[in-house]
């Protein structure tokens, strides 16, 4: 087999014989073992319930409504994160300080938090912004911190030899040293937000696709719950995806 | 490895006794203003409904840990123990297989990747449909939740060969069995650890998240029994339960990392 026919075979055909016996082997459980919808449904009765889904307005609510909260919130955790994480990075004595809270609150995982954020916020939107807010912070301060703690120190000689002040060179050389790292945090925190949302709305939402497929699933929707899931699946990986595009062509220089 | 490694023993002292004076002092602070936010917030706090100062739930602690902690933690820790194993061995048997085999990989990898970013999170509902709400379900989603992080690590490792041990082991004459079990096995296990550790987390938050869906018992059953009676301190004091777990199995994995591969000191998870 010639070079460019077998990189064919190995990224198309065999991927696609995967799924095709994915696919198979699932449709074959379910008529094999007569197995009703509850349980497991055919992939086609999957696709229907997508299908059936995208043309509801409540569906594209609920996607809206996820993605705000995740929006807003990974914003606000990002910015915060970063800002502390560099001070961190920066300054020996605040590194030392922030330590001992930093590392006892980052492993209470956003997740714990949940009930709280009910108790204080309801099933607002803000508590839910907080909640992803929070994840993608201890995120992003660790791996900023730890980037910017571990910077060439060749760069920052060079920078005070031509007379950067402590400001400039945080600014200009540090944070611009750290940023494939940070933009690589990023990314993972994107992750890490966007299931924290889903998590939060499982527990008390008034909208969202967290909500949704619990609401599918105590109503014995399988269909619907695994279309669900193929949703926040696809979500997560896009927006990680976008994420991992936007800091790569912005950020990281190598 | 790091700078700070160079230095003489001394100053390395000095400066650890100035973290923990810093670091305490750092602590006080975060207390002393959790504690005026309590009163604050007391006095109509706005938004936050209630935020008890960190006395009460100290108190609030101490009253669990006499009475029901134990059991509702030995509950939480086998379901994560149990899925966490479970999980681990199955990502490395399938892993070396997929890493090994490559028509295999080809075939079955895609379909992995699929998977992967719907986090173990997203099957909660579909967990209960399948499994109920006992054990069963929780440790499935556990399982999975480590799966995932670990099968990335394990491919990875039992691909990774160092080229220069692989020609070794050529010129050595080994056969393909030898090859496989000192050669590739170790590295795939070295990777399959490192996983595990990664994978602690996502499998312990994992267990709260399931445990806050459908429980009876366990530090996440709690945790929402607590919140549905409104008693914020002791919602706090289950938090500090489920953080000081992870931060002990943490600590004791990178512990058990370190003494079993001491040449990768640099890469444990750590803040410094």
């Amino acid at each position: 087999m010639s070079a460019p026919a077998s990189a064919f075979a190995r990224r198309i055909v065999l991927p696609a014989l995967g799924v095709i016996i994915a696919v198979a082997v699932w449709e074959a459980t379910v008529q094999g073992y007569r197995l009703p919808a509850i349980v497991l449904p055919t992939p086609d009765a999957v696709v229907a319930a997508l299908v059936e889904l995208a043309g509801t307005r409540a569906f594209w609510r609920d996607v809206g409504v996820s993605l705000y909260e995740f929006i807003a919130g990974y914003a606000l955790g990002t910015i915060a994160g970063i800002a502390v994480g560099a001070l961190m990075g920066e300054s020996r004595r605040f590194r030392m300080m922030a330590t001992p809270v930093v590392e006892s609150l980052r492993f209470i995982v956003p997740f714990a938090w949940i009930p709280l954020t009910i108790l204080w916020f309801g099933t607002s939107f803000t508590g839910k912004i907080l909640l992803v807010a929070y994840a993608v912070f201890f995120v992003m301060v660790v791996s900023t911190a730890r980037a910017i703690a571990h910077v060439e120190p060749t760069l920052s000689r060079v920078g005070t030899m031509l007379g950067m002040g402590r400001w400039r060179l945080a600014w200009q050389v540090h944070l611009r040293a750290a940023a494939p790292t940070i933009a690589s945090a990023a990314r993972a925190a994107a992750a890490i937000g966007w299931i924290a949302v889903v998590a939060a709305e499982y527990i008390g939402a008034s909208a969202g696709l967290g909500l949704m497929i619990t609401n599918a699933a105590t109503s014995l929707a399988t269909p619907v719950v695994i279309a669900g899931m193929i949703v926040i699946g696809v979500i997560g990986a896009g927006v990680s995806a976008l994420i991992g595009w936007l800091s790569r062509a912005r950020l990281d220089y190598r | 490895m790091t700078p700070l490694g160079a230095a003489t023993r001394a100053p390395a002292d000095r400066s650890r006794a100035t973290a923990w004076m810093l670091g305490g002092a750092g602590a006080l602070a975060a207390l002393a203003i959790w504690t005026v936010l309590s009163h604050v917030l007391a006095t109509g706090g706005g938004v936050i409904n209630r935020l008890p100062d960190p006395l009460i739930v100290a108190r609030e602690l101490l009253r669990y840990a006499v009475t029901d902690l134990g059991r509702d933690l030995l509950f939480s820790l086998r379901v994560f123990a149990i899925g966490w194993l479970l999980g681990a061995v199955c990502a490395t048997l399938l892993g070396l297989a997929l890493g090994r085999v490559q028509t295999l990989g080809d075939i079955v990898l895609p379909i992995v990747e699929a998977i992967r970013p719907v986090s173990s999170i997203a099957w909660v509902p579909l967990s209960i449909v399948w499994f109920g709400f006992g054990l069963t379900s929780k440790v499935f989603l556990v399982a999975l939740a480590v799966f995932l992080v670990v099968i990335v690590y394990a491919v990875d490792g039992s691909r990774r060969v160092p080229a220069d041990l692989a020609r070794t082991a050529t010129m050595l004459g080994m056969n393909g069995w030898q090859r496989f079990r000192s050669l590739i096995l170790p590295g795939t296990l070295a990777e399959v650890l490192i996983g595990s550790r990664v994978s602690l987390m996502a499998g312990w938050g994992t267990v709260i998240v399931a445990e806050l869906v459908a429980a009876d018992f366990g530090l996440g059953a709690h945790l929402i029994a607590v919140e549905q009676s409104y008693n914020v301190p002791a919602v706090i004091a289950t938090m500090i339960c489920f953080g000081f777990t992870g931060y002990v199995m943490n600590a004791a994995f990178s512990r058990l990392e370190r003494s079993l591969m001491p040449w990768r000191r640099d890469d444990v998870g750590r803040l410094e």
